[in-house]
């Protein structure tokens, strides 16, 4: 059922990390169906937005408020979050030995969507498809979490996750590096699947335009020191193909 | 006869240990002796066997346990305190679990010892013939004050032996004592499976005795409340070309004690020795204590390696963030996290059956502890 609230409002979000500040007042919303896109530098505050929105416990928020169909989620705690319909697919997933594949999706699906949705045959032809989807081989279930996996097979099992997990929100940080050209098709196919036609909103954090070229986003934002200073459609991101990021970065005129 | 009071003399010859030993520095013999009276040798009983095969299916046909043991079999590198006291103890408690030549088995065999709940003694020998190919899961239960497990004997040439010792009587203390010569060629992976107890001292032997041999000493050891588990841990190398690795987890909550020391000897004239070793202590509270000291004597210069390490820590921030992101509670990661650390070692014990047993046995001690 769509809302007329967004998925997503973040509004002016200040935060940091141990008394050195990151975000500058971040202002974003995102609409049920849309995705958007933001880029940045390394160290222009993406993974940190995204690791605010999900919760991490090694950032302070100073001010501002994160809203997910309306619910506050900085009260809330990570499994809160990812139980409302958060999720991020992480830049450096976690390798958990001794935790099977298997296991850990069920479990997860367990815990997000309910118990019935991690059992039955229904459960397994989601799992059989979604792996197919993304060119996954059965073997896949009997390793450990992120466990010797190659930076591809990471990013692909992330997105695994996405689509079994179906959120409300799917936060993507950098899901594109560490891929080749094959890779970025297979894993844009499954975030294309996840997301749209659904009330669902995604925000691809990237500081390539290549996964935009296989995702088409809805909106783009450039983020330099923690603020967001131009928004703009889908062509924003070959413009900072072609001309980098300093233009912005030294003209505060053409900030949005 | 002869042999028993020989047990017992040579036990109450003995001087109490000194706690500047490497395996008495954490656990003084005093705590884990029956009655505290060091002079005291208990008259302990004999605990009730069972041996089953998990398929019950397949007949047991060329392994059993006979009533007996073989005299003067004790390894000479073990320690004669524990040895004797257990041998002593048991003086009524004497079986040899023998097995013949050529036997292979499909399924994991499992011995079940239940120890009552009076003070129990065993002394099982091994006598594994050559060429045989099992799995052998032990599993000590019951609720006897004090329980002596001294196991002795030999794995044949050419044997592959999965071995798993499974510690999970209700309360008191477990003293157990491995002293086993590892034949040609041979391929042994002994694991260790301790979760039960208030206290356990173990005293693991092995000796790489012919060529060849290869051997996986494996813990996965869960302790809770104010349990305080001791395993120390030895692997001799005396022959040639042979090959051991001793890895080893803890997970340590609420008050309670984790210890494992290990000595790896590589005697000289052992060429071609590979050995290592590494403890891994996971800390679940903040009273916890996990203490590990590895340790390497090598008298040969002619080895392709011999290492050690030891590693302390609490549970991993980033892998608890994690798994909260994939909507696990707090809770639920931990103890996702704690199963999934000594899943690492379990999984290294033996087949697929074997592990799907031990996986299932770890969660009810896991849940069994939080109850």
């Amino acid at each position: 059922m769509a809302s007329d609230k967004p998925v997503l409002e973040i509004s002016n979000l200040h935060a940091g990390i141990d008394d050195t500040p990151i975000l500058r007042g971040i202002n974003l919303e995102i609409p049920a169906g849309e995705i958007h896109a933001i880029m940045g530098r390394n160290g222009s505050g993406k993974t940190t937005t995204a690791n605010i929105i999900m919760g991490h416990p090694d950032f302070d928020v100073t001010d501002g408020s994160v809203e997910l169909d309306g619910e506050d989620l900085l009260e809330m705690e990570p499994w809160e979050r990812a139980r409302e319909g958060v999720f991020l697919s992480f830049q450096y997933p976690q390798a958990v030995p001794g935790l099977q594949v298997g296991n850990f999706l069920r479990k997860s699906v367990a815990a997000i969507r309910g118990e019935d949705a991690a059992k039955g045959a229904e459960f397994r032809k989601t799992l059989k498809d979604a792996m197919t989807e993304l060119d996954i081989d059965r073997s896949f279930l009997g390793r450990y979490v992120n466990d010797g996996f190659s930076g591809g097979e990471k990013k692909r099992f992330e997105i695994l996750q996405l689509m079994l997990l179906q959120p409300k929100l799917a936060i993507l940080d950098e899901t594109d590096s560490g891929l080749d050209i094959d890779g970025i098709r297979t894993v844009a196919k499954g975030i294309n699947a996840a997301v749209r036609n659904s009330d669902s909103g995604a925000l691809i954090i990237t500081h390539y335009s290549r996964i935009l070229e296989h995702i088409q986003p809805d909106k783009v934002h450039v983020l330099i020191k923690g603020k967001i200073v131009k928004s703009g459609g889908p062509e924003l991101a070959l413009e900072l193909e072609e001309r980098g990021y300093d233009w912005l970065e030294n003209d505060p005129e053409q900030s949005a | 006869m002869g042999e028993i009071m020989d047990s017992a003399s040579l036990y109450k010859s003995l001087d109490e240990p000194d706690r500047a030993d490497h395996l008495w520095k954490y656990t003084p013999w005093r705590r884990v002796h029956p009655s505290g009276d060091l002079n005291e040798i208990p008259d302990a009983s004999a605990p009730k066997f069972g041996l089953t095969c998990l398929d019950e299916n397949i007949a047991l046909v060329g392994i059993s346990i006979e009533e007996g043991g073989v005299d003067g079999e004790i390894l000479t590198e073990s320690d004669k305190v524990t040895a004797s006291f257990i041998k002593a103890a048991a003086r009524d408690s004497v079986f040899t679990l023998r097995v013949e030549n050529n036997f292979i088995a499909s399924s994991p065999i499992i011995l079940d010892i239940d120890t009552g709940d009076s003070d129990c003694a065993l002394h099982l020998t091994l006598d594994i013939g050559r060429n045989c190919e099992f799995e052998l899961i032990t599993q000590i239960s019951g609720s006897a004050p004090w329980t002596g497990f001294l196991r002795t004997g030999t794995v044949g040439n050419g044997s592959i032996l999965n071995d798993v010792v499974i510690g999970h009587t209700d309360s008191g203390t477990l003293l157990r004592v491995d002293s086993i010569s590892i034949g040609r060629d041979a391929q042994v992976k002994t694991g260790t499976v301790s979760s039960g107890s208030d206290n356990t001292k173990s005293d693991l032997r092995y000796k790489m005795a012919d060529t060849g041999g290869h051997l996986n000493v494996l813990g996965s050891v869960l302790s809770a409340h104010d349990m305080h588990l001791d395993h120390h841990i030895e692997i001799h190398h005396e022959a040639p070309e042979t090959f051991s690795r001793l890895n080893w987890h803890s997970a340590c909550g609420g008050n309670s004690r984790t210890v494992g020391t290990g000595m790896l000897r590589v005697s000289k004239g052992a060429r071609g020795a590979d050995a290592g070793q590494l403890f891994h202590n996971l800390l679940l509270s903040d009273k916890a204590k996990a203490d590990s000291i590895p340790e390497l004597e090598v008298s040969e210069h002619d080895v392709v390696g011999c290492g050690h390490g030891t590693a302390n820590g609490p549970v991993d921030e980033d892998q608890m963030f994690y798994l909260e992101s994939r909507g696990f509670d707090t809770e639920e990661a931990k103890d996702a996290l704690i199963a999934a650390f000594l899943n690492t070692t379990l999984v290294e014990m033996g087949s697929e059956a074997l592990h799907h047993w031990l996986a299932k046995h770890l969660q009810d001690e896991l849940d069994d502890l939080k109850s």
